[in-house]
Parts: C-alpha cells; sequence; structure tokens
C-alpha cells in the first residue's frame, strides 16, 4: 500500500513538472486515427505502429477519430499540448483544407514525425467498358458526350485531383462524375456497372484487376510499376502529364508544433526502425505502396512541394473555395 | 478438410468461445460495439498467427450481434443498432416476467438465423455476391424508402407523429457536411456540428437516457419478479414460428450481403414483415408477441453470414466489422480480394468453420447465465437508474471519442423523455437517421447518374428488372400500409383518429 | 388484450410511444407548437443549403423532408388543439415531477464538469449525489456501490477497451504507467 501511495505521489509530480525528454515516453501515448476503422489509413497505422512501440519502449494507444474529412482529428490533435503525448496519424488531405475551406488548419501546424509511404494512383474501368486503354476511353468521351461516369470522391480526393490533371491536360472533358465516400465504395460501383471508370489509388484497385474483375486503363506514375509491369504510363498516351507527376496521396504520422526536437527525434527514429520491419514492408509491397521513410526538413519540404504542386492544380481546375495565394501558397514555378 | 480445423484445434476452439462470450456483453452494453471490439483486436492480435487471431475476431462478432438483444429486452435499451426491434416486443416480455422466455428465445432463433446465414455463406456465396453487385444507387435508393415505409409499422400510436419522427430521424442524418460535396448542412456555423451527430449517440440518448428519466417516476415500485422456469423454449414453438424464421433469415442474409446495409436495417425490415405476415398473433405486438422477437433476432444473426458473402469472395466490406477484418486478414498477410477465394480457399472453408463454432457458442453461453442477466433488471432502481445514465455517458463518448457526441447524446435524452411522454414514436427517429444517407447519397448519385433527368431516371427503374420489383413493392406496402384514404377522412370529419397499426389493439 | 400499464401514458409500458390518445396531456400543446416552429426553422435552414438548385443538390433531400416535418407538426398541432384537455393529471405530478428536473440538472451540469474536472471525479460525483438521492441509504453504502461500480466501468472502458475519457485533474496516464513498470518490474 505504502509504495502504491507513493506511486500515486510521484506519478503526481511527474504530471505537474514539465515533459523531460530524457524521461520520453513516461506514459502511453495517444494516436488519433484520421479515418475510420478498416480503411487504408487505419491499417497502415495500426499495422507500422506495433514494430515502433517495440523501438520506441512505451506504449501507443491508437484511437479513431472521424468526421469531416479528417479535420476533427487534427483540430482536436492540434489543441493538445506539445509534448509529444499526442499523435496525429494522417493521411495527405489536410494539405487541402485552407483551399477546399475545410478548415484554417493544416499540416504547416505540424512537425512530420514521418512520412511513410506513397501511393500511385491508377485508372481503372468496368470489365465490360466499351474501350481497354486510355485513348480508347478518350475517344469513346468525344464521341459521347455527357455518357461517361467517372468515379469521385468528393472534392479534394484522389479522383478530384486525377480528374483535374486530365481536364487540365488534355482538355476539359464532357463526363458525369458520380460521388462516392470513399474508393473502396466506388470500386464496388465500378465492378456492378453503376460507374465505368475511376480514378483509384492502386493498392485498392490491385486485387480486382488480378482478379480481371475490373481493366486498368492507364498508371498515373512516371516509372512502370512492378506490380502491373504491363499496365502503360499515362505518360505515354501524353506526356503533358510529365509536369504533374509523380503524385500520389501519402501517409504520415505527425505532432503539433513546438514538441521539443529531442521528443520528435526519438518518435522519428522510432518510426523509421518499425517502418523497417520486413512484415509490414511486405505487406506495404502487396498493396502497392512505395516507401518513403523521410522525416525532418526532407519531410516538410515534400509536404510543401506536394501542397504547391496540388492546391495550383486544383485552383486552375476551378475547383478549390479559396485561392492558394491567399494563404501564402507559391505556384510552384515560382 | 479446412471447414473441420476449428474442431480440430482446442486452442481455437478456445479462442472463438472465449471470443463469443466477451462479445455477448460487449453487444449487450450500449455504446460498446463490436466493431470497436475487433479494431482494438487488431493491434492486440497482430503478432498472432492468422488463424486465433480471425477466431477470436469471429466469436466476438457472432456474439456482439446476439449480446444487443440481451438489454434490449431487460432494460428497453438496445445494446446495438441491430437489436432496435427487439426491444419492441422483448421488453414487454419482460415487464410481464417473461425475461427467462423472451431470452430463450431469442437465443435459439439466434443460432437459426445464424446458421442460415452461414448456410448461404457456404454454399451460395458467388451466386449472393453477384446479385448483391447489381444494385445500382436507384436500387439502393429504393431500398432507403422501402425502409422509410416501416414508419408506419413503427408507429402504433399515432400515423402522424410516426411520420413526423421518420422525417426528423432522416434530417438528424443530414447533419454536418455533406459527404459527397462537403457543403454544410444544419451546421448554423458551428464548428462543432460539422462532423454531424453520432448515430448511436442518438440512439443511445433516446433509448438510454429517456428511459432512464421515465423510470424515475417509478422508483418506489418493486421490480419485476422474473420467472425463470421455462428458458428453452419448446420444440412446438420453434416449429411453430419455423416457417416465419426461415424469411425473416432470408431478408437479413440478403440485406446483409448487400455493401452498405447491415443487421440494423434488417432486422427492422424483418419486423415490419413479421407484422404483415402474421394474421393471429398470441398478443399483438409491441405488447409482447413472439413473432416480434423471432423476426428481429433471426434476421440480424443471418445478416452476419451475408456480410462474409462479399468479403470472402471479393474482398467487398458488407458492413463495419467485416470492413475491419479485411484490414487484419491484410496486416497478416493475405490479400482479400477476388482471388483469396481462389489463392487460399482453406481461409474460406476455415472462416465459416469458426461461424459455425460461435453460432453453437452463442446457443451454449445464451441459454446458461440467464439467471444471472436476469438479476439485472431485478436490481433496485435506484442504483439501476444512474449507473444506466453513467453507462450512457461512457458509451457515447467511446463511440468516437468526443465530448460533443455526449452533449448530443444527454440532449436527445431529454427530448426523447418529452417524447415519449406526448406519444411521439421513437423507433422511426433511428430508424430515419439509419437511412438517411442511404436515401440521400443514392438518390443524389442516381439522379447524376441520369444527368438530373427525372424521367430518365424513371426510365431506369421502369426498364430494369431488379428496379422494377424493388419499385412495386415499395407501391404496394405504401398502399397496403397506410390507409390514405380512411386517414384523410378522418382528417377532414376532425374526429379522434384511428389510425393503423392501432387496430389491432382494441 | 389489455396494455400492461394502463394506468401510465409514459412509454414505459411497450417500447412504442406513451402519451394519450383520447385527451391532451398537460403541456402537449406547447410541444406540439415548438415542434413546429423548429421544423420550419429547418426548412428555412434546408433552404438555405442550396436553394432550388438542381435535383442532386445537397439540400433536396433535407428540404423535402424537413418539409414533411413542417406538415405533420401542423396537423399534430392542430389535432391536439382540439382534443379535450385532460382532467386527471398536471405538469408537475406526471410530466415533470421534481425528481426528474432535479435528475436532469446533474446530467447537464456532469456535462459542463466533464471536460475540466475529468471522467473519475465527475462520474464519482454523479454517482454518490444520484444514488443517495434515490436509495436514501446511509453514506457507507452509497458510497460502496457508487465507487465500486465506477471503478469496474472505468477498468472495462479504459483498461480493456482503451477508451481516452477525458483526465481532467486526475493523471491517469501517469499513474497507468506506474501500474505497467510495476507489473514489467515483477516480471523481469
Amino acid at each position: 500500500m505504502k509504495k502504491f501511495v507513493l506511486g500515486a505521489v510521484s506519478a503526481l509530480v511527474f504530471a505537474t513538472t514539465a515533459a523531460v525528454a530524457a524521461d520520453y515516453p513516461s506514459k502511453e501515448i495517444q494516436g488519433i486515427i484520421q479515418w475510420g476503422a478498416g480503411g487504408s489509413t487505419d491499417t497502415v497505422m495500426r499495422s507500422v505502429t506495433p514494430h515502433a512501440e517495440e523501438a520506441l519502449g512505451g506504449t501507443i494507444v491508437m484511437q479513431n477519430m472521424t468526421g469531416g474529412v479528417g479535420a476533427i482529428a487534427l483540430n482536436n490533435v492540434a489543441g493538445q499540448p506539445a509534448d509529444g503525448y499526442t499523435l496525429l496519424m494522417g493521411a495527405e488531405n489536410p494539405l487541402l483544407y485552407k483551399v477546399m475551406g475545410l478548415g484554417d488548419k493544416d499540416y504547416s501546424d505540424f512537425i512530420p514525425v514521418t512520412l511513410l509511404a506513397r501511393g500511385t494512383p491508377i485508372l481503372v474501368a468496368n470489365k465490360d467498358a466499351p474501350f481497354d486503354d486510355y485513348d480508347g476511353m478518350m475517344a469513346y468521351i468525344k464521341e459521347n458526350p455527357g455518357e461517361l461516369r467517372v468515379g469521385a470522391t468528393g472534392p479534394g480526393g484522389l479522383p478530384s485531383v486525377i480528374t483535374a490533371m486530365m481536364n487540365t491536360v488534355e482538355g476539359e472533358l464532357d463526363v458525369i462524375s458520380v460521388p462516392y465516400d470513399g474508393d473502396g465504395p466506388a470500386l464496388t460501383a465500378l465492378q456492378g456497372g453503376a460507374i465505368d471508370v475511376m480514378p483509384a489509388v492502386l493498392g485498392a484497385a490491385i486485387e480486382g484487376i488480378r482478379a480481371g474483375n475490373m481493366k486498368p486503363l492507364a498508371i498515373f506514375d512516371v516509372a512502370k510499376n512492378e506490380k502491373l509491369p504491363d499496365v502503360p504510363l499515362v505518360t505515354s498516351f501524353n506526356d503533358g502529364y510529365n509536369t504533374y507527376l509523380p503524385w500520389g496521396p501519402f501517409f504520415g504520422v505527425f505532432v503539433v508544433k513546438g514538441t521539443p526536437d529531442d521528443v520528435v527525434a526519438k518518435l522519428s527514429k522510432a518510426y523509421a526502425e518499425g517502418a523497417k520491419n520486413e512484415e509490414f514492408v511486405e505487406l506495404m509491397d502487396n498493396r502497392g505502396f512505395k516507401m518513403m521513410g523521410i522525416s525532418g526538413a526532407e519531410a516538410e519540404d515534400f509536404l510543401a512541394k506536394w501542397q504547391q504542386g496540388t492546391t495550383w492544380l486544383l485552383q486552375d481546375a476551378g475547383l478549390t473555395k479559396a485561392s492558394p495565394e491567399e494563404f501564402g501558397i507559391k505556384r510552384p514555378s515560382e | 478438410m479446412d471447414f473441420l480445423t476449428v474442431f480440430t484445434q482446442p486452442q481455437l476452439l478456445l479462442l472463438v468461445g472465449l471470443g463469443t462470450f466477451a462479445g455477448i456483453y460487449v453487444g449487450a452494453i450500449p455504446g460498446l460495439s463490436v466493431t470497436m471490439a475487433v479494431s482494438i483486436l487488431i493491434s492486440f492480435t497482430f503478432s498472432w498467427d492468422v488463424y486465433p487471431a480471425i477466431s477470436l475476431m469471429i466469436g466476438i462478432y457472432m456474439g456482439g450481434v446476439y449480446g444487443g438483444s440481451r438489454t434490449a429486452i431487460l432494460l428497453n435499451i438496445p445494446g446495438a443498432p441491430s437489436a432496435i426491434a427487439t426491444a419492441l416486443d422483448g421488453y414487454p416480455m419482460a415487464r410481464r416476467g417473461e425475461a427467462g422466455t423472451a431470452i430463450g428465445v431469442t437465443t435459439v432463433m439466434s443460432f437459426i438465423g445464424g446458421f442460415v446465414g452461414i448456410a448461404v455463406l457456404a454454399l451460395a456465396a458467388p451466386l449472393v455476391s453477384d446479385f448483391a453487385l447489381t444494385f445500382q444507387p436507384r436500387d439502393y435508393m429504393l431500398l432507403a424508402v422501402l425502409g422509410i415505409l416501416l414508419v408506419g409499422s413503427l408507429s402504433q400510436g399515432s400515423l402522424v407523429k410516426g411520420i413526423f419522427a421518420g422525417a426528423l430521424g432522416i434530417a438528424i442524418g443530414a447533419v454536418g457536411r455533406d459527404p459527397l460535396t462537403f457543403t454544410e448542412r444544419f451546421t448554423f456555423d458551428i464548428s462543432l456540428m460539422q462532423g454531424g451527430i453520432s448515430f448511436i449517440a442518438v440512439m443511445i440518448g433516446m433509448f438510454g437516457v429517456s428511459e432512464a428519466l421515465i423510470q424515475l417516476h417509478h422508483v418506489d415500485k418493486a421490480a419485476v419478479r422474473q420467472k425463470i422456469t421455462r428458458i428453452v423454449p419448446s420444440l412446438a414453438t420453434v416449429r411453430k414460428h419455423l416457417p416465419l424464421s426461415l424469411q425473416t433469415s432470408t431478408i437479413g442474409v440478403a440485406i446483409g450481403a448487400l455493401p452498405g446495409t447491415g443487421g440494423d436495417i434488417a432486422a427492422l425490415m424483418a419486423y415490419d414483415h413479421a407484422k404483415r405476415v402474421t394474421k393471429n398473433p398470441e398478443r399483438p405486438f409491441g405488447d409482447g408477441a413472439m413473432e416480434g422477437l423471432v423476426a428481429p433476432e433471426t434476421a440480424n444473426n443471418a445478416a452476419v453470414g451475408g456480410a462474409f458473402i462479399p468479403m470472402m469472395t471479393l474482398g467487398i466490406p458488407g458492413d463495419a466489422v467485416t470492413a475491419i477484418m479485411i484490414g487484419a486478414l491484410f496486416i497478416h498477410g493475405l490479400n482479400p480480394g477476388p482471388m483469396l477465394m481462389i489463392d487460399k480457399p482453406d481461409m474460406f472453408w476455415f472462416i465459416v468453420g469458426a461461424l459455425v463454432t460461435a453460432n453453437f457458442f452463442i446457443l451454449i453461453f445464451g441459454l446458461t447465465g440467464i439467471r444471472l442477466f436476469t438479476k439485472l433488471v431485478e436490481m433496485p432502481r435506484s442504483v439501476l437508474i444512474p449507473l444506466i445514465m453513467l453507462l450512457s455517458i461512457v458509451g457515447a463518448y467511446a463511440v468516437n471519442n468526443s465530448i460533443t457526441d455526449v452533449y448530443w447524446m444527454l440532449g436527445f435524452g431529454l427530448f426523447g423523455y418529452f417524447m415519449r411522454h406526448y406519444g411521439y414514436p421513437l423507433g422511426p427517429v433511428i430508424l430515419g437517421v439509419i437511412l438517411s444517407r442511404l436515401l440521400d447519397d443514392n438518390w443524389r448519385r442516381a439522379i447524376i447518374s441520369e444527368r438530373e433527368d427525372f424521367w430518365r431516371f424513371m426510365e431506369g427503374v421502369l426498364t430494369s428488372p431488379l428496379s422494377l420489383v424493388l419499385f412495386v413493392s415499395v407501391v404496394l406496402i405504401f398502399v397496403s400500409q397506410t390507409p390514405v384514404w380512411t386517414w384523410g377522412k378522418a382528417l377532414l370529419s376532425g374526429r379522434p383518429h384511428k389510425v393503423s397499426g392501432n387496430e389491432q389493439h382494441d | 388484450m389489455q396494455h400492461i400499464d394502463p394506468e401510465h401514458h409514459d412509454g414505459t409500458s411497450d417500447a412504442t410511444p406513451g402519451g394519450d390518445e383520447t385527451c391532451r396531456r398537460p403541456g402537449e400543446l406547447a410541444f406540439a407548437a415548438l415542434m413546429l416552429l423548429a421544423s420550419l426553422g429547418l426548412l428555412w435552414s434546408a433552404y438555405g443549403i442550396s436553394g432550388f438548385e438542381a435535383l442532386s443538390s445537397p439540400g433536396t433531400v433535407p428540404m423535402a423532408t424537413t418539409l414533411v416535418m413542417v406538415v405533420a407538426a401542423l396537423i399534430v398541432v392542430v389535432k391536439t388543439a382540439l382534443q379535450p384537455k385532460t382532467t386527471t393529471e398536471t405538469l408537475a405530478k406526471d410530466i415533470l415531477p421534481g425528481i426528474v428536473i432535479i435528475f436532469a440538472a446533474m446530467l447537464v451540469a456532469y456535462g459542463f464538469l466533464l471536460k475540466p474536472l475529468g471522467f473519475i471525479p465527475t462520474s464519482a460525483l454523479f454517482l454518490t449525489a444520484s444514488i443517495k438521492i434515490l436509495a436514501k441509504r446511509s453514506w457507507a453504502w452509497t458510497l460502496l456501490v457508487s465507487l465500486g461500480s465506477l471503478v469496474v466501468i472505468w477498468l472495462i472502458f479504459r483498461i480493456v477497451f482503451t477508451v481516452l475519457m477525458p483526465v481532467g485533474i486526475v493523471p491517469e496516464a501517469e499513474v497507468i504507467q506506474f501500474f505497467r513498470n510495476l507489473l514489467n518490474g515483477a516480471g523481469t
């Protein structure tokens, strides 16, 4: 009993003094996942974190906080003390919140602990679609204006960026954009014939392609993909895409700005270690993700460049609520 | 054969049993959801082999769907959305001191429903998933409309109040940023409202807190003594309800197999079906009719097998829990998708085997330990009421780790208290919230796909066989269930109304 | 067949609503009028979402449903107004007795205190006060029952299901870490 009281008292003392980096982590860490259970961000975070925990020597309790396309989770973590005990586990889309009018905070209020991996976009079609490749689709759109149904996942989602890219490179395409609340439901609809074409992340479509349930049209990347070596690159149809590629969604772990450097360093090291785990690497490879494993200044640069490119692309396609300029986001060429 | 793997390895058998047992309690506590439990298990079973991990998850899933009925029957508080319909007739039975009988019937019927679901999964999975894929946005929309018509059978007092409640539910479901265009709806420029109102928070508030507040009127009354003499229903009872249970199980599998609809909608639709086909219930529906228990409990357990169908054949989740299981399979190095059945048929048969095992465990755990559960209702109300309130608060918070949800839950609890007092049914509110997005999203998808042309949309409905069947059902049920004519007449004459659904009471 | 609990109209007898179909209960008309006003407000708000822009606009379904609400609420108001007033019930006795008001106030207070004070202290206060009020038994019994059940709930939600309730003034994470260290220490 005496020991317990002593422990409780020392615990109280710990709470009142500032987090000492040398002892970090002295208590369990909360990991807030921006998306719901079972989504790809959730799967990736839940499979890398146990390895990172091992390297860190602490406990990370993960919980999902959904709503407002991830903005609820982001704002929640931003409101926590900058002591490294609350992590934000998210994807790329917060970088678009400002221009999309979804919130006034983004990753510039955070420090990237690690950017784990990025995905490759691919354009897939229903297996009975009357065309077999990218050129065929373009011809079909010209002959049947306003008939092709393209899946979407709301403004700022991967399909909206890819569609904006296509509109910019090929000129305005007359298609119907049918919104779904995620690429999972949209790909289901694609297989059922409710939509004809869907820009998706490769990992979500790969099993359907392998089974012949959907047709791959083109990969949106500058280098051939090992997983699907026979699928042509979109740049082989129109080299105008080279300006915008490579582009892709990514996953990362973040802490609030102001977190002590050595705490960030400890976390970064732990996640870098965890991401090297063989099982995790294999999992990511199977899903068609490219490992990044970057942190620090390199990660900040990547985020800034990604934000510049994507926001201006959306701005030029007329999809934004506010110009990137208002938030000091410069055009990529400047 | 892989189907027998579970039975031959004591360790797996134990894990399924443990999962089922835990699942019953997870399901019974409002706010603790199977979805939550399974996603925690992902981290927990991370380093395990895939078979033990899946065994535990399947146990929790099956047990949890069944467990939701417990608190619905005993306390009038559904432990999970899929048990809402169970409360409608289960709770009146408990109030008559027949909680034991109610739980017994529920258990056996859950077993039967679960079994039908598994049988369809094992024998006809590819067929059913092909069928499920043919559902177009307009079909989902028609399905939602069909669901909305259940308001008729859920409003036993006044139909108008029921319609009001149902429409309110749909509006509640629309609050927050619209998921398709991110437009703010009913947020009144309050940032806390952007995330919308958690459906579970509404349910816990309306059923849990408002029930607790109502119970305050009766604090001093002694609790109803429960007779627990006859728990296992007689063979004659089971045989009598077998035809109905097979019909409602079919509803359950079909709704469960559709991606985007699950056990909650299935159970409500089954309840409505039972009400329509049962000509002479021993007791009126809403006062403790056995059929009112049989239908939802067979349907929601059959929906489990149904949800695995698109998951196993196509890698498409049938509901939230199978979505997490797909994640779990990934983490364990498998690639769920259309190829899984071909590359790894053993996994399919293993899951079928585990489901069968879990189903038997439901029978075992369900029929034992009832005495302990019924003690819950015999607890003094002075302790039970505060505990229900606290559990409601924790449960609402746990859903999304959000204090806002707690506020909503409390708000809807107080609101529900007044609704009950003034004869507004609560069921339709929940029904509306469940169906809101199904209706709204799919209506918009359907009309966008037809380039905003309503006639082109109707042409699609009338030329597709599936849509046509759904459309005709909507029309028929609308005419048969809502006596539009008599109702209109009564309204004009201004007399106190006697509306449908009420007739059988008098 | 008789309803189970004919003397009450509060919806406890079955999961279907209470109310009284033959006469108007105290406050019922005011509630119906409030519903009508709220429905009108929501209809206005739904119109503001996107107006009559397109059939597929985000405001279409909200506008249709709130319109249904307005019509239904209007019918309810008219019907309720035409019903005779009940002679046996009063607002203070049958709708809002003192005990319900006290509990409603306690729930609201709980909501306000949860964040600043934290889950454990707020819940302890709530359980103790409410059980004391309802059971009218000794303090020792009340504290035993309320704190005992709080510990069980906390263990289930916090430890087993890792639901991180607001900690407020209690250094929860540190205490848990202390026990974790203790366990690990004992293990090695």
